[in-house]
């Protein structure tokens, strides 16, 4: 799977980076040109595109069920959620089984996943608060990786919000 | 020794017997001259005495100490049961309950000393005598079977290796007295191996066990009939010991006497024959079984039932070669399991029900060329799947009965907190329910009997004035009715004022004057059901805090279950309940609509019709159809899930006609696929806005087809 391609990458954060406070890995994935990163620890499982069974009377960034090992979870279009246009579903289009604390697994639909990179707490820059309790924004913080940011996801502001 | 590994046990039974003192004496206040009653009472106090003590809860000891004098008064009838006397063996019933709780807690009794509660039982033992002092009870009348015919002695029939008519000798010669003691425990008695180590650990503290018949191993794996027979050395009184004994709860009797040596056969056989100890020894067991049946109905009265208990065996042993073949326990063998652990076997037997589905599946796609040994394989393992299902299911069914037991208790409280007459009447307390649903049923049900108790019923002069019988009625009748269990708790007092419950939402603002106004009365009453929804004029620590039927109806859907009510004002209400019998797995019958699968359980559809469309009516602009005498409004189930509508055959419509209570509604399909059984998934808490979806299941071929619940369209 996608998670052990970028090994080489990981080993070579790790040795620039020994001194600069506390790491964490993210997974990068894709929406439209952006990059955003979910901690690689709230991953559970990266599986490709499957049918999804449409449940009724859900908002439109709710997509329905998935089965992932007969375990039925729920699966939604973090494009809708964040007020992108729909998912246009492509070969590279995965779903992220991500573990929420307190609801279980739900699916992400992301448009490609792309690496696993570490970051550093130095290179994370928290994004502030008037901004964060803005409804629809899931980014609490962005991180720079190779000069390039990443935005990086908000578990808790997924989780905690009324659907 | 350690008694931690039996405080599992000892809780159990405690509850068991408060359980049953609560039920008793309720029984006892109707009838106080009840022999019966007051006898069971006794018994059951005095075995929570016995465990107390045993356990080391000191303080439970002491009050179950003073309860049980009371009833030995009563019993002999010095003491007459009055309802003051109730009230206090009441209280002593809860702090009893406070001790469980705490031992349950942290394995200690706490130090509450329940003071007041036992000067008020002395209180009434001292009434009772007239002044007098509680005498302490005697233990002597315990000890007169020790005065029994030492021929009958069962010890005198133990048989005895050389070695151990040595031991005795020796301890005999030093001074030390050797004793024989047969201790038989009571004919219902389930944990004769417990009962059994609490005597070895009793009799150890006070001396050495030397021979124990049936050997201690048999003992301890519970193969003996009803009583084993001990030599022992001690030091201690015979008395004492015999009382150390009898303090173990479930003991019917214990007798001894100390030993002479001449009695024992096989010793005597030693002393004469050493040299042929080996060979004589077998010998001996028969002398000795055949000399316990000639002697043993000779014995004196004292020890009948011991040599009731003993006759069956002495012939058991002459007909097998060894002596040691008890009867196989009557009572039922039961293992405790740790419900987490049905839990995942209830995970693997529905994987194995989906597996088996993918079997079907793939054999109904190749119908043609799929060989017949094939089909008959999977009908095989359909029934083998159903079967091992059922099981695990009865497995986990236990009676409401352990649930509502309290209940007239707790009505007899409210009776006189409220200062109203009041009366239950409990029906269908065996019925059965998966046990996770009885653990949470209790608190509801509590909830639906105070209301019923509080805002039910009427007050004793309003009552008279609508001339009802001054006791008013409470029923909580328990039923199953095809896939559900009905519990309805009904009373025969003042209905639901619809008009106050409509001012009150006015009040409130949760309905406009308008909205009231063309809102029918059911939907009226459904608004008791929302948070803080409280109509008590006054508030009282029984019901009226504003938490009740919001909490009710949550906790009953959080079962799966539902929750409604039918009232008539002036002439009561009745709150039903309806939970699914089983949780986890249901027949379902599989249909179509639009491009979609959707489940729909079988215990709530009636029929399947076939109505043509030019049979749909318009009644209030709704559709409706007229079947077999009744007017039945048609629910399109493409608009209600927002699919849309194959252009399949218009001419007639598939009608599912599901029912709720009275209520029917038909349901309009498009395509039928049959019935299946269906695993039950959650569809997990992230999705919870969907009303009239109960859940998921997979597909044999891995598709996830979602439950209709019918009974919220309805």
């Amino acid at each position: 799977m996608e998670l052990s391609i970028n090994n080489n990458q990981i080993a070579l954060d790790d040795e620039k980076g020994r001194n600069e406070g506390e790491s964490i890995q993210y997974i990068v994935v894709r929406l439209g040109e952006e990059q955003y990163g979910i901690d690689i620890r709230n991953i559970d499982n990266i599986v490709k595109m499957q049918r999804i069974t449409r449940v009724p009377k859900l908002p439109a960034y709710l997509k329905g069920v998935i089965n992932m090992r007969g375990e039925v979870i729920p699966v939604l279009s973090i494009r809708l959620k964040m007020g992108l246009e729909a998912d246009e579903i492509t070969k590279a289009t995965r779903i992220l089984i991500v573990k929420l604390e307190e609801e279980g697994n739900v699916g992400f639909i992301v448009d490609e996943v792309k690496e696993v990179v570490t970051l550093y707490e130095a290179d994370i820059e928290r994004i502030s608060s008037d901004i964060t309790a803005e409804k629809g924004n899931l980014i609490n913080a962005v991180g720079k990786h190779n000069g390039e940011l990443i935005s990086l996801f908000d578990l808790a502001a997924i989780s905690l919000e009324e659907n | 020794m350690d008694v931690s590994q039996y405080l599992e046990i000892f809780l159990d039974e405690t509850n068991e017997h408060l359980t049953n003192l609560n039920t008793r004496i309720m029984e006892l206040e109707s009838d106080p001259e009840n022999m019966d009653t007051i006898n069971e009472i006794f018994r059951a106090a005095h075995s929570l005495k016995g465990m107390a003590g045993t356990m080391g809860f000191k303080r439970m000891q002491n009050l179950t100490h003073d309860m049980e004098n009371v009833f030995s008064e009563v019993r002999n009838g010095v003491i007459k049961v009055t309802s003051e006397i109730i009230d206090v063996l009441f209280q002593c019933l809860d702090a009893l309950e406070e001790y469980k709780d705490n031992i349950q807690g942290s394995a200690d009794e706490g130090t509450n000393d329940n003071e007041p509660i036992i000067r008020m039982l002395n209180n009434i033992l001292n009434e009772g005598k007239g002044g007098e002092a509680p005498a302490k009870k005697s233990p002597a009348k315990e000890a007169v079977p020790a005065q029994e015919g030492a021929s009958g002695n069962k010890w005198d029939s133990v048989v005895l290796d050389d070695s151990q008519v040595n031991v005795i000798r020796e301890a005999q010669k030093q001074g030390k007295r050797v004793y024989g003691l047969n201790v038989a425990v009571q004919e219902s008695c389930i944990l004769k191996a417990a009962r059994a180590f609490l005597v070895f650990k009793a009799v150890e503290e006070r001396g050495e066990i030397i021979v124990s018949d049936p050997s201690a191993q048999d003992v301890e794996d519970e193969k003996f009939d009803r009583d084993f027979t001990l030599i022992i050395l001690s030091d201690a009184e015979l008395d004492e010991i015999i009382t150390s004994c009898e303090a173990v709860s479930e003991i019917d009797k214990v007798v001894g006497a100390e030993i002479d040596l001449a009695n024992n056969k096989s010793a005597k056989v030693i002393a004469d024959e050493e040299a042929e100890a080996a060979a004589e020894a077998a010998a001996a067991e028969e002398d000795a079984s055949k000399e316990a049946e000639k002697t043993e109905p000779a014995a004196a009265p004292a020890a009948a039932s011991t040599a009731a208990s003993a006759a069956p065996a002495a012939p058991a042993a002459k007909a097998e070669p060894k002596k040691q073949a008890p009867a196989k326990p009557v009572v039922n063998r039961t293992v405790r399991v740790d419900i987490e652990k049905l839990d995942s076997l209830m995970n693997l037997v529905s994987e194995l029900i989906i597996a088996k589905n993918s079997l079907v599946s793939v054999s109904s796609q190749e119908q043609t060329d799929v060989n017949s040994a094939f089909n008959e394989q999977i009908e095989y393992l359909e029934s083998v799947t159903t079967n091992l299902h059922e099981s695990v299911m009865k497995v986990r069914m236990v009676p409401i009965e352990s649930v509502v037991t309290k209940f007239p208790r707790m009505i007899r409280d409210l009776s006189k907190k409220l200062d109203k007459k009041m009366e239950l009447y409990m029906t269908g307390e065996e019925t059965e329910l998966d046990r996770t649903v009885v653990d949470q049923i209790g608190d509801p049900l509590m909830h639906l009997l105070r209301n019923s108790a509080d805002h039910g019923l009427e007050s004793a002069e309003v009552r008279a004035q609508r001339g009802k019988p001054a006791v008013g009625s409470i029923f909580l009748d328990a039923y199953q009715e095809g896939n559900t269990v009905v519990i309805e708790v009904r009373d025969d007092g003042n209905g639901i004022d619809v008009e106050a419950v409509k001012q009150k939402a006015i009040d409130r603002g949760i309905i406009t004057v308008e909205q009231a106004a063309n809102m029918p009365d059911k939907e009226i009453i459904d608004l008791l059901f929302l948070p803080s929804f409280s109509t008590a004029k006054k508030v009282t620590d029984v019901s009226g805090r504003g938490v009740g039927l919001d909490v009710v109806k949550s906790m009953i859907e959080s079962l799966s279950g539902e929750v409604e009510v039918k009232s008539k004002l002036g002439e009561g209400s009745t709150w039903t309940i309806r939970l699914p019998l089983t949780l986890a797995i249901i027949q379902a019958l599989m249909v179509v609509v639009g491009e979609e699968k959707y489940a729909i359980s079988l215990g709530s559809i009636q029929t399947l019709e076939d109505v043509p469309a030019s049979e749909v009516k318009l009644v209030q602009n709704k559709e409706v159809i007229h079947l077999r005498g009744t007017v039945i409004p048609l629910i399109r189930l493409n608009e209600v899930l927002d699919v849309e509508r194959k252009p399949v055959n218009e001419e007639n419509l598939i009608v599912v006609i599901v029912k709720k209570g009275d209520k029917q509604a038909g349901l309009v399909i498009d395509e039928l696929i049959g019935q299946q059984e269906i695993v039950i998934k959650s569809l997990g808490k992230y999705i919870k806005q969907c009303k009239f979806i109960s859940g998921a299941t997979i597909l044999g071929d891995g598709e996830i087809a979602l439950i209709l619940d019918a009974n919220t369209l309805i």
